[in-house]
């Protein structure tokens, strides 16, 4: 599963063996949690890994399904927004109209894969560049957000009230130890969307595309089917992240969720995903992702003020695009 | 080439889709708003209707007879935002109003509080449109001073709600019906620290009290954080402790003594996150939470607090007794709130009164267009815990 490095060069080194850039982030992730252990005793309790998790889980869903339109050298800016959007809508269906909460779980996934068709549309057929395509959809769905949900902040049903059932998807309590539940769906997830990635047409594809698409084209394959598919498996992904938002926070503000796909999309370049397209992982995106949820938890216990964990999360992005100018210079020399 | 006719179609019909839902529940919406309008309003109108036999056009009719009362006011109300309930009652206030004096109100806000440029955007446009007044919940307490100059010499009076601007230009703003946010964040103190005395009393090392706000630029929020915090000061000092207060350095640098942490026996620890969020908020309340010498807790509006609530589903040392759990105080109400407080996990919240704040607010408006002069109002706050939350003049505050 070492997709990372393209070229199959005879001689691979240590670490390319074990995984490329995916390995060197590893072993980030864990000096980072040993260095936050050290650095303050109530990062090492229980409780704290529990919040990382479950204010992992949305990042990472949105993750998984970026890295497709990132392999395929485009961008998805309107997970974010989107995400806010599709839980708005979902959450409004449930409390103000009395649907049940599957029905509007199930809502929230199907306007992400709307979201992601048309997006998919804009950019595989009538050739918009990714970046401003999502964009574009990332403004229209922060406003249909706020006019589906009314403009009012929606609470999902809060735990221990009718329908709160869905919570437990994500964490459920044993003899009054809290199981992080949801861990064990996203490593799932990744497991399955790396066998797709590698093992199906719709992943060869979407690197195929991202590699080099004229070549793509000209070998016959419906390149503009799968150039889709890849904005389709990105929305869906959001439409999963905002189940998973709902059932980790109260309260669901409209207006909210610009930011978000940053996250996720740094955490995928932070795993190895290339910023030009045609190389990166699933499982890659996945560690990226907890480089940024260690950063964003850890840094309020050393006492550092919020805008420092901005800029920090900002330095850690940069040197992970440089390792990856610095990987290609090396291979093409 | 047919292809890209197929694709444009295809496109132009899922944005259709797409407008056609967002026009159904827009529709939705103003029926909905115009229903609760209409009932309310159906008392005071009926002495216009007395001899008038048509009931089908009833409604309407109400609406004209009330409307020469107003005279042909036009007025801009702008909110912070509609991120919480709060704001929603405030909307339902205004229009309530609007519709009983017969005036004409446009309400508009931002997405999210900490659009503060967008909010200045929405000011100008709104002076543009030359209406009789403006009634503005202003983010940021500097941004709008430019905006309010122009509003003044076009002649257009703004009354600020909710949020004071205290240094407006003199004359801009005619009045300020706000919540005394001061007194409503030591409200809150004057409620927690009995609760905590013994704890303090007893403690052989310093204790912490956290406070999460959700930002340090607007009126309403810094004056309640500090409120909270003179207080807790105030009240340590009479029983012979001393106080620190440290993180966020506005908080720090604008309480009455920021004391020193190294000898301190309560530390107030402030934390500010970088967006108005309830999953920051969360992550920074997280990490004041997880403190062993943590003993108290405030968060100064509902997403704040909420975010506590929301760190406190994976720490679960939240309650109501002092000896076994970290007593955390909220402000303002909505169902997550309001629920964490029934069942105990939450010691208790200011809520203020955001109904009759819209309500004022289109009355001094009206009064200012018919030329009576008029002062500031202030609004207060209101403790409530598991113990009032019924009572008479609690429950019509605590919105959902």
């Amino acid at each position: 599963m070492s997709k990372s490095s393209a070229a199959g060069t005879q001689n691979k080194s240590v670490i390319s063996r074990l995984g490329g850039q995916k390995f060197i982030v590893l072993l980030v992730v864990i000096g980072l949690i040993i260095f936050f252990g050290a650095a303050s005793p109530d990062f090492r309790k229980y409780s704290t890994a529990m919040s990382i998790l479950d204010y992992s889980y949305y990042i990472a869903l949105m993750a998984i399904g970026v890295t497709f339109p990132l392999i395929t050298g485009g961008v998805d800016l309107s997970i974010g927004t989107g995400l806010i959007c599709y839980s708005l809508t979902g959450g409004f269906l449930i409390v103000q109209k009395g649907w049940p909460v599957g029905a509007g779980m199930l809502v929230a996934l199907l306007l992400g894969i709307i979201m992601g068709l048309f997006n998919g549309v804009l950019v595989a057929v009538m050739n918009l560049p990714p970046f401003l395509a999502t964009l574009c959809t990332c403004m229209i769905t922060r406003g249909l957000g706020s006019i589906f949900a009314n403009r009012l902040g929606i609470s999902w049903p809060t735990s221990g009230t009718e329908g709160s059932w869905f919570r437990n998807i994500f964490k459920i309590t044993v003899n009054g130890t809290k199981i992080p539940l949801g861990f064990l769906w996203v490593l799932l997830l990744v497991a399955l969307m790396a066998f797709v990635l590698n093992h199906t047409k719709i992943g060869r594809y979407t690197i195929a595309i991202g590699s080099n698409k004229e070549a793509t084209i000209l070998s016959g394959i419906n390149v503009k089917f799968y150039h889709i598919m890849a904005y389709v498996i990105s929305g869906f992904f959001a439409g999963l992240a905002a189940i998973a938002y709902s059932a980790v926070f109260s309260t669901v503000q409209p207006g909210t969720g610009a930011g978000f796909e940053l996250e996720a999309i740094g955490g995928a370049i932070i795993g190895g995903v290339s910023a030009s397209g045609g190389v990166g992982s699933v499982e890659g995106s996945l560690i990226g992702v907890f480089v940024i949820c260690l950063l964003k938890t850890g840094l309020p216990y050393i006492g550092l003020q919020a805008n420092w964990q901005q800029i920090i999360t900002g330095l850690v992005l940069i040197g992970a695009v440089l390792i990856d100018i610095m990987k290609k210079k090396k291979e093409k020399d | 080439m047919k292809k890209k006719i197929l694709a444009t179609l295809l496109c132009a019909s899922l944005a259709a889709t797409l407008l056609a839902g967002c026009g159904g529940s827009g529709n939705d919406a103003s029926s909905a708003s115009s229903d609760a309008a209409t009932t309310d309003e159906s008392k005071p109108a009926e002495d216009n209707t007395a001899d008038d036999a048509d009931a089908a056009t009833e409604a309407e009719e109400d609406t004209t007879a009330v409307a020469t009362t107003g005279g042909d006011y036009k007025f801009e109300i702008i909110v912070k935002s509609y991120q919480s309930s709060y704001w929603q009652a405030a909307v339902t206030g205004v229009n309530q109003k609007a519709e009983e004096l017969g005036v004409t109100v446009n309400c508009t806000g931002p997405n999210a509080e900490s659009d503060i440029a967008d909010q200045v955007n929405m000011l100008n446009n709104a002076i543009n449109n030359a209406p009789t007044g403006i009634g503005l919940a202003a983010c940021d307490q500097e941004a709008c001073l430019d905006s309010l100059q122009t509003a003044m010499d076009k002649g257009i009076p703004v009354v600020c709600f909710d949020s004071g601007i205290p240094s407006a230009p003199e004359g801009s703003v005619l009045a300020t019906i706000a919540t005394d946010n001061y007194a409503a964040g030591a409200t809150a103190a004057e409620n927690l620290y009995p609760a905590l005395k013994d704890k303090i009393a007893a403690a052989s090392a310093p204790v912490r009290i956290g406070e999460v706000n959700q930002e340090a630029t607007s009126e309403s929020i810094t004056s309640r954080g500090l409120g909270f915090i003179d207080k807790i000061i105030e009240l340590a000092k009479a029983d012979s402790k001393s106080v620190a207060v440290i993180g966020n350095e506005y908080y720090v640098n604008n309480c009455s003594d920021k004391g020193d942490e190294a000898s301190a026996d309560i530390i107030i620890e402030v934390a500010v996150p970088a967006q108005t969020t309830v999953e920051l908020c969360a992550t920074e309340a997280s990490a004041i939470l997880n403190k062993a010498d943590t003993i108290g807790m405030f968060g100064s509006n509902q997403v704040a607090a909420e975010g506590i609530l929301t760190a406190n589903e994976n720490l679960d040392v939240l309650g109501t007794d002092p000896e076994t759990s970290i007593l955390a105080a909220g402000f303002d109400a909505g169902s997550v709130i309001k629920g964490a407080i029934t069942s105990g996990k939450m010691f208790g919240a200011v809520t203020q009164s955001p109904l009759a704040m819209g309500q004022t607010t289109v009355e001094v408006l009206t009064k200012i267009a018919n030329g009576e002069s008029v002062s500031d109002v202030p609004t207060q706050g209101y403790w409530y815990d598991s113990t009032n939350m019924e009572d008479a003049s609690i429950a019509p505050n605590l919105y959902d």
